[in-house]
């Protein structure tokens, strides 16, 4: 006996699952201004960031040089210099302050300087400096600057020593300047990119965002168009808080199921940075980051009135979610009070995960912590959502009662008046 | 123009964006990047050999400021699994029998691993280990050579004959929030900007307001858009003067053109951004579109204006492209002014960029007008 009845609320319950489910998604391909969010923005903005970051490393930092040694030394540590792939010597001046005149100019990042005693000091075994200034406006200026003449030194430092020497083979020569050699490995990202360092972050971020944006959009539109500015609609289908929630969620999940594949795995093919994930792995954690976002962003939509105002209020988070996460600033120099606050939003949690499982292929234990989260965000915001739209539909059920009562009054007082008349 | 001041008053959402916003990211920023730059970021140590020196060598390590072991861990794999959980962020790896090879003169190699997933953390503490490894050969040698009888200026000069003496013009500290924050918050306000201009213009629209805003200016569309926007003009400026007076006065951040030319221009950006804002509104009509645009733009600032990755890096395209960012101008002005001190004469060209900027809106005005007086809200 009461099996039957289930039964039915079941099929009900799914019927107009697909109903609410169909018309979201009818509503989503009819508004222009969500339709930008959910398809226009993921596919075009990972291609421009990764466009943008496509070089990876600067090359070629144009460098000036003043050299007052003037020596066969010099003119050789210069040349070494020029030959590496991060400086490329632009001028040679006369003095310093040519030189600094060329920075001022913006012309060249960086001066070499190289003494008048540079070679003089070494014939004599002493030791000698060579200098470098290097202009501040990008740390990556320094950074080449630094590398190459370090580099450079270290390669003059070892023929000075041999020379000196005076040793018999050449693996005594290799001894005798490097008792104890190194071998630096530049893990899960060979080329020390920053391409294959940002681009992974700012996808999981596009995904959120956009379902921020696109979710919220679509919400101050329905409030808008209601009569009572409600957001949640009055039917025979609308009444069920579940099957509203989950009928909403699963439009938007099977746009964005499509929408993360082509974000999180054609976009770094295409401009071939570091991908490495198992598949599977990959699968089943976007698969929790997708809901987390998804009734994040539904619960959030409850505070959107109108439909222009969730730009102004989402926008501008996405530069500190990114700092935020633990990508571009090491997460563990973030301080706690932020660290915690971080925690709300799903994208720190899908960063860390992805980037570990993207870029260094981590298997699902590894990042198990992240994993969790996630569901247990999936949990709460859907929780949270069902209670948001559970008192949406009680307003809206208000509203039309209000309403019911006003036409019935009216509907008594005409009554009234017939029978007066 | 009262008329605006009292709807800006009233709505809560201007608050929101042109105070409350900013200042959340001038807090956000300025607390997180406080230490200027990252301190004993955790690393681990593969030490196969465990010898005295070895010891010695981890210890030297842990020194250093940026980094900080935290776990010893018996193999690569191990280690490397870490790395893959996130706890560390770089290894250092002493292959058994290290200590016993460097005394016999057979050139042992020790390596070290550096996660570059995270650019900053694993370079700084390339940076460290680099150096580290440097030194335990210099010990070694150095060690050899006292033996022999040099002293420690011949040792020096035997070891090492080159150094290289880096200068950091303006930045000695390579202070990550000095090089960050200045053009950070500058440009979440002109983000904001972007979006609150065409905000206010298209709520005319949208309210039905258009035809009265007109009336209250004579029809003139040049009074009607001062109107409007001189309001914000002041409460963004004061905005960014507030963002000056608190890094280089508060923070002493390095200034040395002057606070009252960084002052300008945060005018200048302020006054650029809002044009940029009509032109968006009156180039696409519709307070949606301009929106969209708006923020797309304004997030895309942050990228192209150079300072994370330089613009010279980028595609040729992408270099010219840069120029239509207002945010890119102040960048250079910056670092003419502020960051360096050199003449204002060397940045002539941003100024005049971000003063092209301002006739951005002359070019969309009878549009403008025309939509004021005839476009209803389309939803």
């Amino acid at each position: 006996m009461k099996h039957q009845p289930f039964r039915n609320i079941v099929r009900q319950g799914l019927s107009s699952l697909f109903h609410i489910c169909a018309r979201e998604l009818k509503n989503v391909f009819k508004d222009q201004g969500v339709l930008i969010f959910f398809i226009l923005v993921p596919l075009a903005y990972p291609l421009v960031y990764a466009f943008i970051y496509t070089e990876e490393v600067v090359r070629d930092v144009p460098a000036a040089v003043v050299d007052n040694s003037r020596s066969s030394m010099s003119r050789e540590f210069i040349r070494m210099v020029d030959a590496t792939p991060d400086i490329k010597v632009q001028s040679y001046c006369a003095d310093m302050e040519e030189a600094q005149n060329l920075i001022e100019e913006g012309r060249v990042y960086g001066i070499i300087y190289i003494p008048e005693e540079f070679a003089r000091n070494i014939s004599q075994g002493k030791q000698t400096s060579v200098s470098i200034f290097s202009d501040m406006s990008g740390l990556l200026y320094y950074k080449s600057l630094l590398m190459a003449t370090t580099n450079v030194s270290l390669e003059m430092n070892k023929d000075i020593k041999i020379k000196r020497m005076g040793n018999s083979t050449a693996r005594q020569d290799e001894i005798s300047t490097a008792p104890l050699e190194y071998e630096e490995v530049s893990l899960f990202n060979p080329q020390d990119g920053f391409a294959s360092f940002l681009i992974p972050a700012v996808l999981i971020l596009i995904i959120q965002q956009t379902l921020l944006l696109g979710i919220g959009l679509s919400a101050g539109t329905a409030r808008e168009t209601n009569r009572y500015q409600d957001l949640v609609p009055l039917s025979r289908k609308y009444n069920g808080t579940l099957r509203i929630v989950l009928g909403k969620s699963l439009a938007y999940f099977l746009i964005y199921s499509m929408v993360s594949a082509y974000v999180l795995c054609a976009v770094p093919k295409m401009f071939s940075l570091v991908q490495i994930p198992d598949q599977i792995t990959l699968l089943v954690f976007i698969l929790p980051y997708l809901l987390a976002c998804i009734f994040f962003a539904m619960t959030c939509s409850i505070f959107i009135h109108h439909r222009e105002s969730c730009m102004m209020i989402y926008v501008f988070t996405s530069v500190p979610l990114l700092f935020i996460s633990g990508i571009s600033w090491p997460g563990a120099a973030i301080p706690d009070f932020w660290k915690v606050i971080s925690w709300i939003f799903p994208s720190t949690f899908g960063i860390n995960g992805f980037v570990r499982i993207n870029s260094m292929g981590a298997t699902l234990s590894d990042v198990l912590p992240e994993f969790r989260a996630l569901w247990i965000h999936a949990g709460i915001y859907f929780i949270t959502t069902c209670i948001v739209y559970r008192r949406q539909i009680q307003i809206s059920h208000s509203h039309v009662e209000e309403k019911l009562k006003r036409v019935r009054k009216y509907f008594r007082l005409k009554k009234k008046e017939d029978i007066i008349k | 123009m009262r008329r605006e001041v009292l709807r800006i008053a009233t709505k809560p959402m201007y608050l929101f964006c042109m105070i409350i916003a900013p200042l959340l990211c001038y807090v956000f920023f300025a607390t997180l990047m406080s230490n200027g730059l990252p301190t004993d970021l955790p690393a681990g140590v593969v030490d196969l050999d465990n010898t005295s020196t070895t010891r010695n060598i981890i210890r030297n390590l842990d020194a250093f400021q940026q980094t900080k072991i935290v776990a010893q861990y018996s193999s690569v794999a191990e280690a490397r699994k870490a790395v893959q959980k996130g706890e560390i962020y770089a290894f250092y790896y002493i292959p058994e029998g290290t200590t016993e090879e460097t005394l016999a003169s057979r050139q042992p190699k020790v390596s070290f691993y550096a996660n570059y997933s995270y650019l900053i953390a694993g370079s700084l503490i390339y940076r460290d280990m680099r150096t580290m490894s440097e030194l335990a050969g210099g010990a070694v040698g150095r060690a050899t050579l006292y033996a022999k009888g040099a002293t420690e200026d011949q040792a020096m000069a035997f070891l090492q004959p080159i150094v290289i003496d880096s200068h950091a013009i303006n930045n000695p500290w390579l202070n990550y929030s000095v090089y960050l924050c200045n053009t950070l918050f500058p440009g979440v306000l002109m983000l904001l900007i972007f979006m609150t201009t065409a905000y206010t213009l298209g709520t005319e629209i949208k309210e039905n307001t258009g035809k009265e805003l007109m009336a209250l200016a004579d029809n003139s569309i040049v009074t009607a858009l001062i109107g409007k926007i001189l309001p914000q003009t002041l409460v963004f400026f004061i905005m960014a003067t507030f963002h000056n007076i608190y890094l280089y006065g508060f923070l002493h951040f390095p200034c040395h053109g002057g606070i009252f030319s960084m002052i300008m221009a945060g005018l200048l950006l302020v006054l650029a951004s809002q044009a940029v804002g009509i032109f968006f509104y009156g180039l696409f009509g519709s307070m949606r579109l301009a929106l969209s645009a708006a923020s797309l733009w304004g997030v895309l600032s942050f990228s192209i204006s150079g300072f994370t990755f330089p613009v010279m890096a980028m595609h040729p395209t992408l270099q010219a492209l840069s120029n239509l960012f207002p945010l890119r101008h102040y960048f250079l002005l910056y670092v003419n002014q502020a960051l360096n001190g050199y003449p204002i004469i060397y940045a002539w060209h941003s100024v005049v960029a971000l003063m092209l900027f301002l006739l951005l809106p002359f070019f969309v005005l009878k549009k403008l007008r025309q939509i004021m007086e005839t476009y209803v809200y389309l939803p």
